[in-house]
């Protein structure tokens, strides 16, 4: 059988579609075929693309699908189609599945570095004793003692504001 | 307000071709993403919040003082040439460039500072300059940062940092990159080496002008990809650590061109110059290529007639934005490859005057 399409090449795939109530087969060669099945494949359903969605990244993403921001109306599945959070609220809202997010994309889920003036000194002050803990672990990875111990030192200092002895 | 033709005649200072590592490293540039508390995120603001945004934005960035010489421009009111100009100049990105409605730019003269408002964050800042300065620019960058805060309540969470309408940039919002002219590991296919080298430390490749472009003209951006859990110090540290080992890597490939190739090589630069200097059509892509070509053999010392101020400017200077702004008006892409082709003749025929 000659391919219905170009009428050169043998027949060699063979579809079926259904239409309505109509069954319509048709015998074309693999490279018509293929601009065919490209055609089809273009035009999945929203559902589809939905269920896709949620158990391409987990199951229990169900739960968190239904979830909606109260500020910006953004649900959580819109974002994972777009990317783009709608408000600084989502960060809250969305926590459960931003965790997981994040540390894939940053391999972490905690801040450290700059703090506004305005969000307090306390805040400031426990970032920068963040940064002194992780610089610490790495002068201890890399067998610097000395700037291990200078480094223990200061956080000593800095929250030893807070001990009473003191 | 000022006009977006008075900046056709001169370039930006980052294309000074000065600092350190200047002959590889052309810039460094350093961008920070802050939204305003309060407001949604651009995605989710209506017409009337996003006006909003515009107007506290712009009113605080005059008040906080950035710089004397800043200027603001609405991009809404601007040509679509002319908001390609300010692309190619990168003062603003792409994105803020394609966006709609109430959005701007404030830069000031010597265009080493940029101010992006309404674009995918409320506020995008942006510093750049010649060489390899990234300490540098961090330092201004921050001081900026510092005085809009004073004005501007900032999105900001005490465990997700600057909070931004993408997570890929929540933290310190920072993105900090290295722009570099690398002919030699192109030529010698040593550049995936670089590139996975790279990628290891958590930092990405990518064109002249940043996400999603094209490479051309050898000219590469290594950026950081991760914006949290490091501090904006460390991630500038980890980038500046690992450009000399990449510019002294091209420079082994240079010398190794030239112990092993050295006819071929300065044929290449020296035909190169030659077709800047009297072809009557030349497209974009070509001459990014000539000019590569053309700065290496400036920094190999084979051609000594021209300064690396004016290769750096002739990159930008003969892109089509900058050329349509020139003519004062449209041009078709074979229209621009004539006024292309004049305008570099011109520029080199400058030199070769000068000398006589």
């Amino acid at each position: 059988m000659k391919c219905e399409s170009c009428n050169k090449k043998y027949a060699t795939v063979h579809l079926t579609e259904i239409v309505g109530n109509v069954k319509k087969e048709r015998h074309l060669c693999e490279e018509c075929a293929q601009s065919v099945n490209t055609q089809i494949t273009k035009v999945p359903s929203p559902t589809e693309i939905l269920t896709n969605l949620i158990n391409q990244v987990a199951p229990g993403i169900n739960e968190l699908s239904k979830i909606v921001c109260p500020v910006c109306g953004l649900s959580y599945l819109e974002f994972r189609s777009h990317g783009r959070l709608g408000c600084p609220m989502d960060y809250t809202v969305f926590r459960k599945g931003l965790i997981p997010l994040l540390e894939k994309m940053h391999s972490s889920t905690q801040h450290v570095g700059k703090v506004p003036s305005r969000a307090g000194k306390e805040l400031i002050k426990k970032n920068e004793l963040m940064q002194l803990r992780n610089e610490l672990n790495k002068s201890i990875e890399k067998e610097d003692y000395e700037r291990a111990a200078e480094l223990r030192d200061k956080i000593y200092e800095l929250s030893g504001d807070n001990d009473e002895n003191k | 307000m000022m006009k977006i033709s008075d900046l056709a005649d001169n370039t930006g200072e980052w294309l000074r071709g000065t600092g350190p590592e200047s002959d590889i490293v052309i810039s460094s540039r350093i961008r920070l993403a802050r939204n305003v508390a309060k407001y949604p995120f651009l995605s989710r603001a209506n017409v009337k919040q996003k006006k909003e945004l515009e107007e506290l934005i712009r009113t605080k960035i005059k008040e906080a003082d950035v710089d004397p010489t800043l200027c603001y421009v609405n991009l809404s009111e601007l040509s679509s040439v002319d908001r390609l100009f300010l692309v190619e100049r990168h003062l603003i990105s792409r994105e803020h460039a394609e966006g709609e409605k109430e959005r701007g730019v404030a830069f000031e003269k010597s265009e080493n500072i940029s101010v992006m408002v309404n674009e995918e964050d409320h506020i995008r800042i942006q510093v750049i300059r010649s060489g390899l300065e990234l300490k540098e620019t961090w330092k201004t960058i921050d001081t900026i940062d510092n005085k809009l805060e004073r004005k501007i309540n900032y999105a900001y969470s005490s465990q997700f940092g600057y909070l931004t309408a993408c997570p890929t940039n929540v933290g310190t919002g920072m993105r900090a990159s290295v722009m570099l002219h690398l002919p030699a590991l192109g030529m010698t296919h040593h550049i995936e080496k670089v590139f996975n080298a790279v990628m290891k430390l958590g930092l990405v490749v990518r064109g002249l002008y940043g996400e999603g472009t094209q490479v051309s003209g050898d000219l590469y951006q290594i950026s950081n990809q991760f914006t949290l859990g490091k501090s904006e110090t460390e991630i500038i540290e980890i980038i500046e650590g690992v450009i000399p080992r990449i510019t002294s890597y091209e420079r082994m490939a240079r010398k190794a061109l030239i112990s092993e190739s050295k006819d071929q090589l300065e044929d290449r630069v020296w035909r190169s110059y030659g077709m800047l200097k009297v072809a009557r059509m030349i497209t974009s892509e070509e001459i990014m290529h000539l000019l590569s070509q053309v700065r290496m053999g400036v920094n190999l010392g084979i051609i000594n007639d021209i300064e690396m101020k004016t290769l750096n400017e002739l990159f930008i200077l003969t892109l089509p934005g900058h050329l349509q702004k020139l003519e004062g008006r449209e041009l078709t892409s074979s229209q621009r490859n004539i006024i292309r082709a004049m305008y570099v003749r011109k520029r080199l025929e400058k030199i070769e005057t000068l000398k006589g």
